[in-house]
């Protein structure tokens, strides 16, 4: 046990693949709260969030020969429970609608206006009412702190659009507060 | 997250996987994946080339402005061989979304320069007489095809084809 949480995600993925099915708890117990807390922005619901990543920790063992070690193992599991999150919302038809009368080019940098703390705590009330094409990068990006690259792997987006839905997202973000 | 689900999934999952009610796909499925997506995207590209170059070669052949009348030509051209063509750039378009080149680089450039090449390969095709080099050869009888199409919708112009043919020989 104390060997495995020396290793890499990639580490511990390749030993499960070839020596101990087992030691997949591992990847389990690194991911299990990040990927509970990200599906439950998504959904909104946690008996839902808690569906999706058991779902998603089934279909990632199955498919684990398919894992690629060279890449990251973390964009590649996120990548799994969006997919699983978005069939789920798309079976309920919940999605908010786009907010197409709202202008976007108003330049806003929330970074510079608020402390990191202020902004997570910001993202965190206003997650509920934004629809999911910008909720996802915006709790990768603030929530999960991805980079750009990574969140580009997991939507897979490319990563000019990762920046403009953030940006817009900012723009969502801001007006909330501003109504509240 | 409660203590309680969180020790859930780990015990859930894993005791399945003890159980061997959830198993790996072996990696054999994977690399066949790969390897019928990779084949079936160049096999699908080959087959639009060609039809591209047939679809170019009908209608130099048709001739769209020889007989004059486009309803004739309209309703003589073997629209299939077009419509074939398109679908497949639609399903080899579907294929690339699925490699990562799709949203790491510029995905409609990509789309582009593809529908470009294989335009550009099946008119180079029918350029350098792979239709009358194939119609003399292996698949003069799919060619025949055509022909017989034309004499059924145009006895006038199949006959005039035949007389030429017969004439060349």
């Amino acid at each position: 046990m104390h060997k495995l949480s020396k290793l890499t995600d990639e580490e511990v993925v390749e030993l499960t693949r070839t020596k101990d099915k087992e030691s997949y708890a591992e990847i389990i117990r690194r991911y299990q709260d990040k990927l509970m807390r990200y599906a439950t922005y998504i959904l909104r619901d946690e008996d839902k969030a808690a569906d999706v990543v058991q779902e998603s920790f089934i279909k990632a063992y199955v498919n684990l020969n398919g894992f690629n070690t060279k890449k990251k193992f973390s964009s590649w599991i996120y990548r799994i429970v969006h997919n699983q999150a978005i069939n789920l919302i798309e079976k309920h038809k919940k999605e908010l609608p786009m907010l197409e009368n709202i202008d976007f080019d108003s330049g806003v940098d929330i970074e510079k206006e608020y402390s990191k703390g202020e902004i997570v705590k910001m993202v965190k009330r206003c997650l509920g009412q934004m629809p999911v094409l910008y909720k996802e990068p915006l709790s990768l990006y603030f929530l999960e702190d991805k980079s750009y690259i990574e969140i580009s792997d997991i939507l897979r987006i490319p990563i000019g659009t990762v920046g403009t839905r953030i940006n817009r997202a900012k723009v969502l973000m801001k007006k909330y507060v501003k109504k509240k | 997250m409660s203590k309680k689900s969180k020790l859930d999934f780990e015990t859930k999952i894993i005791s399945q996987i003890k159980a061997d009610e959830i198993k790996m796909k072996p990696k054999w499925y994977f690399i066949l994946g790969s390897l019928l997506a990779f084949s079936s995207l160049i096999g699908l590209s080959m087959g639009i080339i060609f039809l591209v170059n047939l679809s170019l070669f009908l209608i130099r052949r048709n001739g769209p402005f020889n007989s004059g009348k486009l309803q004739f030509i309209l309703s003589t051209f073997p629209w299939w061989v077009p419509t074939i063509a398109i679908g497949g750039i639609v399903l080899a378009i579907w294929l690339l979304r699925k490699y990562d080149l799709s949203y790491k680089k510029n995905f409609p450039l990509i789309i582009l320069i593809f529908v470009l090449a294989v335009l550009s390969a099946g008119l180079l095709l029918d350029r350098l007489g792979l239709n009358e080099y194939l119609s003399r050869g292996r698949m003069r009888r799919y060619y025949q095809q055509f022909e017989t199409q034309d004499i059924n919708k145009n006895p006038v112009k199949g006959i005039r084809q035949n007389y030429k043919q017969l004439n060349n020989r």
